[in-house]
């Protein structure tokens, strides 16, 4: 838990607060956890669909799945689950997903940009 | 991490240790380093996946060859249908863009004791973990006559590459009315759907070009993966062109004479005018030599992180694993690819372990505009990795349905190399 903020350059404050006070860092861990352990699953959830998706938004023969909001992605998602939108690839995929694995990923894909560096 | 300083980070670690979690980190060593063996589609987005992900991982990727064909659409290059080019990629956004340490050199040893791999120029790479991605070695010597030298007659055509170009230029030499016979291997080997997919797509280059040549399948097995698709595939395509001939018809592939172009059952003589001698496959030769490999010939691994039951520290991923019930495929190599490469985040830097996702799809081709899909996901449990859920086209799917396979699949091989490669 506490490498996520030790290796996320944009935590570089909040890893100042804890090397000069451990009981402030407590703190902000327990305030500051929940958030980035979701962006990292979000992304480790994200790189399944990397398989087929390209992240950087281009899109030739499968649709991109950047530039959307959470609210849309996590419809899809479960519009594919349910069988309501048809695609045998996208039903099996989104059974496996929990409802909070797709609102966790559909939060965090809605995060990206098109020509965005994670992979 | 560029302004982390040294007191900063004794800080940092102090506090950690009073947390109570000591990351491998947090222990005061310099950064983590990842030997990653094997260039191919498991090793490359291993590579790519822990050099993107961490910054205090130095990732290494052995690979002695300076580019990659992909196996997986060569049978579309052998149909006329794609070129070689257009099937092969380096590796230089893996090391510009992503900063993986990219050598062309072989392995000689891997040194578990010494946590060392030592490269055929003379190199000792020190590793934390290594990821092995060996991919697949050919059993000869189960069809008697067929070794290393016969490939150059009667070629494999199963790594993709100069094999791949024989098999078509011999194709292309061979008369109309001539017989191409193609020896499918037993259970398991790499892609499963493939070499019926190649009888397909060799019939659709036939079909053009030479329409009375024939296509014999002697296989080792009694049914195949996606049979019924196959079949009805070939009676609309390609009627009368591709007989297929279980092992239970021949008594299975005994021989061949490769100067006379002869393959062998048990109770017949084939004569061909192209072969194609798909044999029997266990883990690459790397995986056998550091002695990972059980009596099945292939490296049993924990499904949950993909490290070698019998070395610790060591990952293997991709074809060469034994991963239960997941199919030896570009895609599953992939998928277990990151699996693989957020356990070893966890291990080494600490980072949060969730539940990890395995798939494997698969776009095959029974012709230029007829692909049929399938979609596996999987469960991992502690001792095995079984299947949850499973598509597969079904025979009679209307002609558009298929076409549609056929745009996505080009769209799928785009974006996939993408993600492997960068």
């Amino acid at each position: 838990v506490t490498t996520r903020c030790f290796r996320d350059e944009r935590a570089s404050n909040i890893r100042q607060i804890i090397a000069l006070s451990i009981s402030a860092s407590l703190v902000i861990f327990v305030a500051n956890r929940s958030a980035a352990a979701d962006n990292d699953r979000g992304a480790q959830l994200a790189a399944t669909c990397a398989s087929c998706h390209r992240l950087d938004g281009r899109d030739k023969g499968i649709p991109s799945i950047i530039g959307l909001d959470e609210e849309t992605l996590t419809r899809a998602m479960q519009a594919f689950k349910s069988g309501e939108r048809s695609s045998q690839i996208m039903h099996v995929m989104s059974l496996s997903l929990s409802n909070d694995e797709i609102v966790t990923l559909a939060r965090y894909l809605s995060t990206l940009r098109v020509e965005g560096k994670r992979p | 991490m560029k302004s982390w300083t040294r007191r900063k980070f004794g800080s940092f670690a102090g506090a950690t240790c009073l947390l109570g979690l000591v990351p491998w980190v947090a222990k005061g060593q310099a950064a983590a380093r990842v030997v990653v063996i094997g260039g191919g589609v498991g090793g490359s987005t291993v590579a790519k996946y822990l050099a993107a992900s961490a910054t205090r991982i130095e990732v290494t990727l052995i690979e002695p060859k300076p580019r990659y064909t992909t196996c997986f659409f060569s049978n579309l290059y052998l149909a006329g249908l794609r070129s070689l080019e257009s099937l092969t990629h380096g590796y230089e956004t893996l090391a510009q863009r992503y900063g993986v340490n990219v050598i062309h050199d072989s392995v000689t040893a891997i040194d578990p004791a010494g946590k060392t791999v030592v490269l055929e120029r003379g190199t000792k790479l020190p590793y934390d973990r290594v990821v092995l991605a060996p991919g697949i070695a050919f059993k000869y010597g189960t069809i008697e006559g067929y070794d290393e030298v016969a490939t150059q007659i009667m070629p494999h055509a199963w790594i993709a590459g100069p094999q791949t170009e024989l098999l078509r230029r011999q194709l292309e030499s061979m008369e109309d009315g001539g017989v191409f016979v193609l020896v499918a291997p037993p259970d398991p080997f790499r892609c499963p759907p493939a070499p019926y997919e190649r009888a397909s797509l060799i019939a659709y280059y036939f079909k053009q070009y030479k329409p009375r040549a024939k296509i014999l399948i002697l296989d080792a097995k009694d049914s195949f993966f996606g049979q019924d698709l196959f079949q009805d595939g070939w009676n609309r395509h390609y009627p009368g062109m591709i007989e297929w001939l279980p092992r239970q018809f021949t008594g299975g592939i005994q021989a061949v004479d490769v100067r006379r172009r002869l393959v062998k059952t048990a109770g017949d003589t084939f004569k061909a005018d192209v072969a194609n001698v798909i044999p029997a496959q266990e883990a690459g030769q790397l995986a056998q030599d550091a002695g990972l490999v059980d009596q099945s010939g292939w490296c049993p691994i924990d499904p949950m992180t993909f490290e070698s039951k019998l070395q610790p520290g060591i990952h293997i991923i991709g074809d060469a694993a034994k991963a239960g019930n997941m199919a030896k495929s570009a895609f599953a190599s992939n998928s277990q690819a990151k699996v693989c490469a957020f356990a070893i985040l966890a291990a080494l830097i600490g980072s949060e372990r969730f539940a990890p996702h395995l798939f494997n799809t698969c776009f095959t081709f029974l012709a230029s505009d007829d692909a049929v899909t399938s979609v596996i996901s999987y469960r991992a449990e502690p001792e095995t990795i079984r299947i949850s859920d499973i598509f597969i086209s079904k025979v009679g799917e209307n002609a558009e349905t298929r076409r549609k396979a056929v745009r996505e699949a080009d769209g799928w091989y785009a974006a996939f190399t993408h993600d492997v490669f960068g």
